[in-house]
């Protein structure tokens, strides 16, 4: 069935001569380029791109489309990407003329329903999450931490207080230490306790008066929500800390129990995630703050603001941090996310939250007997189960049970991550799927683990490709095609 | 370089081999086959630059496998005097001679103190054992 | 109204596997003292069409370009956007997958990643590109990072005033937490002088900042400014429009070491802003401090060609705190649709629709500074950008008028540049017919329609 010639490289398909589009003839004098461009700035040829006509574009990239998996084809359990359902419908509206087809420095009266629509959804996310101070600015989840750590630093600096650390759980994404020293902070690791939660002895080990801010992610990277996160937040207060919330696992807790109240001053938001996305096979997605009303002066600029029935960007912030970026913020992703809010509601956005607990649970209940999950029989959205007897008993790893879910029609659950337990595999059902798949899936893990060894190391075996050489792909490194 | 036997080792998995020349005592580091064997499939090194100061303790390059990377930190202290800088494009050498050809930096010490806290073969063939476990 | 599929059955059957009573069973996992005791105070749930109806109605408060004719730049264009990019971009195995972590189930988005990275290195002319970035902005400031590291010099970089104000303005916020200092060189001429700049770089400058057509429109003189940051030991980063590289010299050929742009020119939408694409492209030896995901080509088991992510060790899954970025996503989408856009336009189509935007723009400038009222700010070469200045200093009254006339005719300046609060930034793309034009300079020159 593959279209092996269409899927080539799109180089390799190019023949001089040929080409896809065709541009209008010049209805203003048609004066000579050489005359209105010095020949310091002009190149002679235009740049070496592909020559190719339109049916072989299509062709090319619908037969490329047909390698991936993808939510609309296949269950996508990948651990803390919440990869649901993505509403057909966000995608036609956030394509409306009137939204997609605003420049970003039009005049405010010109852009009224657009700046309601990003006012309400600012409103929506402070109540969600109980922090009523909004930007929805940050392009992405690591840059909202980005964005709301150089918030902490800029009211640290203006208490006149020089506090140097953040610390996080030796569970937390890669991001937030990463994000901690580009604001400008020594990162500190703090122990997890054997259960999966913050070390509160190790915490208050590692608690001075240096403390900036500590990084929490709640439920954590292993499905566990901690229930100390007041305790910790109350300590981290004392000290004159802050606390931020990862909001990767947001879709646990919507409308069941919101950052805010739970101790947190500030937040990011994947909407990418939580609020249905999509992912974008790797982006965009969108990493919208909330921070306490106190911090809200120190929030990127713009933001909107309403005075009566009128909307309008508010630059005219003395105390902010500034910009993080060019112009407003990742509106495509933003609209969607208000659509999605819209559609669920209160109710339903609790229920959704409640039916991801279920889900995950269920097939908690189902894999536990497979594959052990350390931390337990009750689990948030997500939990991590691990291979580490199947290494030792069979030689049989986490990859290569990750691997072999491929050939069952499944992707896989994240693998090696958290750090902290061996062998991870991380499974995310989220809501949007049926028990009728979380039964076939847990079946096909159950028969994969009876395996023979040997079949399970070599594969996938019914993908188009087998498990690529990564070491001779970092040794020799070929980043782009040259022709021969 | 020299026998096994007959260098000194880290904690962190560094080996030390040191010699008189000139007058002045020069320590040649490189990592030990255990530590190589650990890292799996190198595809990436990163050496000091000649001139630049090492101390115990400190990083001084390091090594990367696919999806791990590893520091490499001195065992002694002084100034880089000399760099294997064929070794990044040969990876392999580092499996095949890690006591020979996979030298990665001499350094002239700058004080010897340092080396009394190294461990002799017999001493690090133990940690490696317990490391195994 | 979500978008769920348990019967009651289903869930009676699930909760008794689980061993719970209720949904509410499973909240018990949270402290009671911190669970919401109120439902959230939310708008009411809509189904598909009443959500479709309000969102048509806060569509339609907005004067886009779809409705107005819009002469707006500034880093966002109104260029056009074929159906092969919005048919292809649409495809759900593309958008609703994500980073390509199982390299079996994903050759799709790799080979997407490998061919925007080649097309991005034939397009620029630099040695290698990431999969890119969250937009210009961004882009800009990793580059400066980038080059902070490279030459080890992170107190000092250089940029000139005819650097797009919100990518200075990026860089200023990162610079706050990160003790380095941002040199701003003016360019009150409309490009800057070398001499001002030669004074400017130091042996302590990391790199220098400077942007290719400039913010405003003008052709600045990168090959001596290239020379001017090497013997200092600096690097020249370059910010590029990609539509202009239909026409102008590559930065690969003028000695620039990295090059970053707002990609949104190549088939993405304005959408007020984003999301668009961060392009970044380098020179070789500065491979290992580039940020974001890189694809790279190898071989399965069985020796097929294939490609995979590389060099993940410089990322922060792996590196921690000691990351070249804390960049997780990239923006997979819009390469892919740079990607579509720069296949279906090919050599030559790149480069009419740069000589398009060249002669258009130049006709409109020479419209409208025709009559008494505007003129010319900086009389350079521009590309299909251009300032004029308001002999009236009524700039916003022109605009207000404009508006209503069904025109967005230009970016007031003033916001930026408080001396140019008379001048305008007009932006001309290939898609504005020469009526529009017309219409638009008489709208400026207070005429009336020639109908």
């Amino acid at each position: 069935m593959r279209n092996v010639r269409a899927s080539q490289l799109i180089f390799e398909l190019s023949k001089a001569g040929r080409r896809a589009a065709h541009l209008p003839h010049c209805d203003v004098p048609c004066r000579d380029v050489k005359e209105l461009i010095g020949d310091e700035h002009r190149a002679d040829a235009p740049p070496p791109l592909p020559e190719v006509a339109e049916p072989e574009i299509v062709r090319h990239f619908t037969n490329l489309s047909q390698l991936n998996m993808s939510v609309d084809t296949h269950f996508y359990p990948l651990g803390s990407c919440t990869m649901k359902h993505n509403p057909k419908r966000n995608e036609r509206l956030a394509s409306l003329p009137g939204i997609i087809d605003v420049h970003p420095c039009q005049p405010d009266a010109t852009i009224q329903g657009l700046l309601q629509l990003l006012f309400e959804l600012q409103v929506m996310l402070g109540e969600i999450s109980g922090l009523p101070a909004v930007s929805l600015q940050p392009a992405a989840g690591a840059h909202g931490e980005l964005a709301a750590l150089m918030v902490a630093a800029a009211c640290f600096r203006d208490r006149g207080e020089r506090r140097t650390k953040v610390l996080a759980p030796d569970t937390a994404h890669g991001t937030n230490p990463a994000s901690a020293r580009m604001a400008g902070f020594d990162t500190v690791t703090v122990k997890s306790t054997p259960a999966g939660l913050v070390d509160l002895d190790d915490l208050r080990a590692k608690l001075d008066d240096q403390i900036g801010v500590f990084m929490i992610t709640n439920p954590n990277t292993l499905g566990i929500f901690d229930g100390q996160v007041a305790k910790i937040a109350e300590l981290v207060h004392a000290r004159g800390g802050l606390i931020y919330l990862d909001g990767a696992n947001m879709n646990a807790i919507l409308g069941i129990t919101r950052p805010g109240d739970f101790g947190a001053d500030m937040m990011h938001y994947n909407p990418h995630k939580t609020f249905s996305g999509p992912h974008g096979g790797g982006g965009p997605g969108a990493g919208p703050i909330c921070v306490t009303a106190a911090l809200g002066e120190y929030l990127p600029v713009p933001v909107v603001r309403r005075d009566g029935d009128r909307y309008s960007l508010d630059f005219d912030r003395p105390r902010s941090i500034g910009r993080v970026r060019t112009f407003f913020g990742n509106v495509g992703v933003l609209v969607r996310a208000y659509c999605y809010l819209l559609t669920h509601g209160a109710e339903g956005l609790r229920e959704a939250s409640a039916l991801a607990l279920l889900n995950a649970n269920y097939l908690l209940s189902r894999v536990r007997h497979i594959l052990p999950v350390p931390q337990g029989d009750r689990c948030m959205h997500e939990f991590v189960a691990s291979a580490a007897a199947l290494k030792k008993e069979r030689g049989v790893s986490a990859m290569d049970v990750a691997k072999r879910l491929l050939d069952y029609g499944f992707h896989s659950p994240t693998v090696y991550f958290p750090l902290t337990v061996p062998e991870a595999v991380m499974i995310e059902p989220t809501e949007t799927e049926s028990k009728e798949t979380l039964d076939a899936f847990a079946e096909a893990l159950f028969r994969i683990t009876e395996e023979p060894a040997d079949l399970l190391h070599e594969a996938p075996h019914t993908t188009p490709v087998s498990r690529p050489d990564e070491v001779q792909a970092a040794r020799r490194t070929i980043l782009k095609w040259t022709p021969c | 370089m020299g026998k096994p036997e007959e260098l000194l080792y880290s904690e962190t998995h560094e080996w030390v081999c040191v010699e008189q020349v000139d007058g002045a005592k020069v320590a040649t580091v490189g990592i030990t086959a255990f530590a190589i064997e650990q890292l799996t499939d190198l595809v990436y090194m990163e050496l000091p630059e000649v001139g630049s100061q090492v101390t115990t303790g400190g990083e001084f390059g390091e090594v990367e496998s696919v999806k791990a990377v590893s520091p490499l930190y001195s065992p002694v202290d002084g100034e880089v005097v000399a760099v294997n800088s064929e070794l990044p494009d040969r990876l392999e050498t580092l499996g095949q001679d890690p006591y020979g050809a996979g030298w990665l930096v001499r350094v002239r010490l700058s004080d010897e103190q340092s080396l009394a806290k190294l461990m002799n073969f017999a001493a690090y063939q133990k940690q490696c054992a317990d490391e195994a476990h | 109204m979500g978008y769920t599929f348990h019967t009651s059955e289903d869930q009676r059957i699930m909760l008794e596997a689980v061993g719970a009573n209720s949904l509410d069973d499973l909240i018990e996992q949270i402290p009671p003292e911190i669970r919401l005791q109120r439902p959230l105070d939310l708008p009411p749930a809509r189904g598909e069409l009443e959500l479709t109806q309000h969102l048509e109605n806060l569509a339609r408060k907005n004067i886009g370009a779809g409705s107005a004719v819009c002469f707006l730049g500034g880093g966002s264009y109104d260029h056009f956007v074929p159906a092969v990019v919005d048919a292809l971009a649409s495809r759900g195995e593309f958008y609703t997958s994500y980073t390509p972590y199982q390299p079996e189930v994903s050759q799709g988005n790799l080979q997407v990643m490998f061919e925007y990275q080649t097309l991005i290195c034939q397009l620029t002319g630099m040695d290698v590109s990431n999969a890119s970035l969250y937009d210009g902005g961004t882009a800009a400031v990793e580059a400066v990072l980038l080059s902070m590291s490279v030459t080890k010099r992170s107190r000092k970089v250089v940029t000139v005033a005819s650097v797009h104000p919100e990518y200075r303005q990026v860089i200023g916020t990162y610079f706050a937490h990160l003790d380095a200092e941002l040199v701003t060189v003016p360019a009150t001429a409309g490009v800057v002088s070398l001499e001002d700049l030669a004074a400017a770089v130091d042996d302590q400058t990391a790199c220098v900042l400077l942007q290719q057509p400039n913010f405003f429109g003008c052709l600045e003189q990168v090959e001596a400014i290239a020379k001017i940051a090497h013997d200092r030991g600096a690097l020249l980063v370059l910010a590029v429009d990609p539509v202009s590289l239909g026409l102008l010299k590559r930065p690969g050929d003028l000695g620039v070491d990295v090059v970053v742009a707002e990609g949104q020119s190549l088939g993405t939408p304005m959408s007020f802003g984003g999301p668009y694409l961060g392009i970044m492209a380098c020179r070789e030896p500065f491979l290992r401090r580039m940020p974001g995901r890189i694809a790279g080509q190898t071989v399965d088991r069985r020796g097929k060609r294939c490609w995979v992510l590389t060099l993940q060790t410089r990322e922060q899954h792996i590196r921690r705190e000691k990351a070249t970025s804390n960049i997780c996503t990239n923006q997979g989408l819009f390469a892919l649709r740079a990607a579509i856009y720069l296949t279906a336009m090919g050599p030559q189509g790149l480069r009419e629709t740069a000589e398009l935007c060249l002669r258009k723009s130049r006709y409109a400038l020479e419209r409208v500074t025709g009559g008494e009222r505007w003129k010319s700010a900086f009389g350079l070469p521009t590309f299909k950008e251009f300032v004029v200045r308001d002999r009236q200093c009524k700039v916003r009254e022109a605009l207000d008028e404009a508006v209503r006339a069904g025109i967005l005719a230009g970016l007031p300046l003033g916001r930026w540049y408080p001396d140019l609060d008379d001048c305008l930034l007009v932006a001309v793309t290939e898609k504005r017919t020469k009526d529009e034009i017309d219409r638009w300079s008489d709208c400026l020159l207070g005429r009336r329609p020639t109908a």
